[in-house]
């Protein structure tokens, strides 16, 4: 291995004096400050949890959602793709017979554990009837219990979609 | 003995046996339908094809015999398309629905598709639909979409059962296997037609939507329903944050006792293996702790020590059976084990037997009293009373009893109910009523405090022998003679002097 001579920089007396060189970076942050102290409408910070962000792209991964048919009526048969898929196992369901004659066969018990998930999205990848999607939008979920994070079949049928106008 | 050409590769076969045996028989991947071992050739699926030099077209291997010199391709650019079109076919009316099909994942239709399928399809046709869910009886749901009409099923209840439930109706597409009106599927075999079904036209209803199939780990068991010892895969599985239970039996190939096939009682015998982890063991009744309950045991044995009686069932492993003998032995016991335990009414010329005690020839093997007469008159010498697997003997006198059971008494309240694990949850040798020594290992994981027959007898004889292997070291390799524990793992013996 050869050794590279890398020259050491800072040798002259304006930058041994370090002064110039603070004066020069607190330009900026002064120029900054006092065209936002004029006119608020271009900070890029926004007051989170008043102001929602609005800059949620389609693609973003939030909480899962249940998807419905045309009838209102849930979409996923319980085939264990998604917890085939899922490298957490955080995907508990149990299969039923389905009698109301739109299908044969549905979920009795759909949970997903979001302590243990890790928002990957394999599941929507994995689904073969595209009955579970993460496009809510939703990014942060708080509860006052561990168990109260597992959330059931009802739970993710009422998440909705991201609106149109969020997006 | 023939000499074949397959692929380039040379191997023997017999002459004049099917192709297709001889060529499932050395592992090269045949895709076939309506062909099974059980049943035979039946040539309408014509999804055997091979190519056989000499011959203009492509041929059904498991209608055409071996002759010496044939010179087969079963890989090659034409095959693969006979074959894709004949799953074209067979696909047309299919309603391609695996997402709630419980057969997906071990069905031929779905892993052939994946090897040789044309993915795109050319149907502009609307599908000839036919009834999605059919309770044909017998616990055997029908799906008529689903069937490749491969008629293993009809071939089943004709040649095997001879009871000849099931047929095909009607012509072309509208072809479907069916019943006769007012005559559903009954018989003791019936659900042998789920494991037949190549596809997922038939599924049980006893294992419909519990489980996906790539969950199940198989374990190769044995039942325990009757003295024929019919070989199993014990399906089971743990799913996370659960116990480790059983799903479903399936009957596993053994030539010399079951064949490919195992009854309903034995299928569904499952049920009490799951039910037994939940026992808890009773004192006098009451719900009490598995260690208390074994020292309690223990106290009454030495206590008790010359005046005691064993009682074992005739359905516990060998090993089990041998340990019992060394512990009847230290506690200076008599060990019996007569029971009547035969159903006139369940035995059959087929599997079923009406002995329904799993493993009675070990009992004659060790030599254990089997004596009605001797075991009444012990029973009233002794003041301890120890069942082993059982708890059917009634008392005229008041003793003190102990069970020691997978399963708690149903009849009676015992002084001491201490449960064990049940046959599928420990390793062990069953010799069958014919004499033939079997040992099947068990994989299921116990997350419980039950403890195994084995392991309690070493507790309490203070030998260590809780595993089979250190019981055959201990003595039973020498009873057992030519027959070792490492042959049997491998295959099932006919016993010479049993």
């Amino acid at each position: 291995m050869g050794i590279k001579v890398v020259p050491r920089h800072g040798k002259s007396f304006k930058e041994k004096i370090y002064l110039p060189a603070i004066f020069g970076g607190l330009k900026v942050t002064f120029k900054h400050f006092f065209t936002n102290l004029k006119d608020t409408s271009n900070i890029k910070t926004i007051q989170y949890p008043e102001v929602m962000p609005k800059d949620i792209t389609p693609r973003y991964r939030g909480i899962h959602r249940l998807t419905k048919r045309e009838d209102g009526s849930i979409r996923c048969v319980a085939c264990f793709m998604c917890a085939t898929a899922c490298p957490a196992d955080c995907i508990f369901i149990e299969a039923t017979e389905r009698l109301d004659g739109i299908d044969e066969k549905m979920p009795k018990r759909f949970d997903i554990d979001l302590l243990e998930c890790v928002f990957c999205g394999g599941c929507v990848e994995a689904c073969p009837c595209d009955a579970i999607r993460m496009d809510t939008g939703i990014f942060a979920f708080v509860q006052d219990e561990r168990k109260k994070f597992v959330i059931n079949k009802e739970q993710l049928l009422a998440n909705e979609a991201m609106k149109e106008e969020e997006k | 003995m023939a000499t074949i050409t397959v692929d380039g590769k040379e191997i023997q076969a017999k002459e004049n046996a099917l192709l297709i045996e001889e060529l499932l028989a050395n592992d090269i991947n045949i895709p076939h339908f309506c062909y099974h071992p059980a049943l035979g050739k039946d040539g309408n699926c014509r999804m055997c094809m091979v190519e056989i030099e000499g011959k203009k077209r492509p041929q059904i291997a498991c209608d055409t015999p071996v002759k010496n010199g044939m010179v087969i391709r079963t890989k090659s650019e034409n095959i693969e398309r006979v074959k894709r079109s004949i799953l074209e076919l067979e696909l047309i009316n299919h309603p391609i629905d695996c997402p709630i099909c419980d057969q997906a994942g071990e069905c031929s239709l779905q892993n052939y598709y994946m090897d040789v399928g044309l993915y795109e399809s050319r149907l502009q046709t609307p599908k000839t639909h036919a009834k999605k869910h059919v309770d044909i009886g017998a616990n055997v749901v029908l799906d008529q979409e689903r069937c490749v009409l491969c008629t293993r099923c009809v071939r089943f209840t004709k040649n095997i059962t001879k009871t000849n439930e099931l047929g095909v109706l009607n012509r072309s597409d509208h072809s479907v296997i069916t019943t006769f009106p007012n005559h559903p599927l009954s018989n003791p075999y019936a659900m042998n037609v789920v494991d037949l079904c190549p596809v997922g036209a038939l599924t049980s209803k006893d294992f419909r939507f519990n489980k996906r199939v790539w969950f199940l780990e198989p374990d190769n068991g044995i039942c325990n329903g009757c003295a024929r010892g019919c070989n199993i895969f014990v399906d089971h599985h743990q799913a996370k944050y659960e116990e480790d239970i059983i799903f479903r039996y399936r009957p596993r190939f053994n030539a010399l006792v079951n064949g490919y096939f195992i009854c309903d009682y034995g299928r569904l015998s499952y049920k009490k293996e799951n039910e037994s982890l939940s026992s808890k063991p009773l004192i006098r009744g009451k719900e009490s702790e598995y260690e208390y309950s074994m020292m309690k045991i223990l106290r009454l044995l030495k206590h008790h020590y010359g005046n005691t009686s064993f009682v074992i069932s005739a359905s516990l492993s060998l090993e089990q059976m041998y340990a019992l003998k060394k512990m009847a032995y230290r506690y200076d016991a008599n060990l019996y084990a007569y029971n009547e335990n035969y159903d006139e009414n369940f035995g059959d010329d087929f599997l079923k037997v009406n002995d329904k005690e799993t493993n009675r020839k070990s009992i004659k093997l060790l030599g254990i009293n089997e004596s009605k007469e001797d075991l009444y008159e012990g029973i009233k010498k002794s003041e301890l009373l120890v069942f082993i697997g059982r708890c059917d003997i009634l008392l005229e006198e008041e003793k003190t009893v102990v069970c020691i059971s997978p399963y708690p008494p149903s009849e009676r309240e015992v002084d001491v109910y201490l449960p064990i694990l049940s046959h599928t949850h420990v390793s062990g040798t069953y010799i069958n009523c014919e004499g033939i020594v079997q040992f099947h290992t068990s994989k299921i994981k116990n997350s419980g405090d039950i403890k195994s027959l084995l392991e309690l007898i070493s507790f309490y004889t203070e030998i260590n022998h809780s595993t089979c292997k250190e019981i055959w070291e201990e003595g039973l390799g020498e009873l057992m003679g030519e027959i070792t524990l490492g042959k049997l793992k491998l295959e099932s013996i006919k016993l010479g002097f049993a």
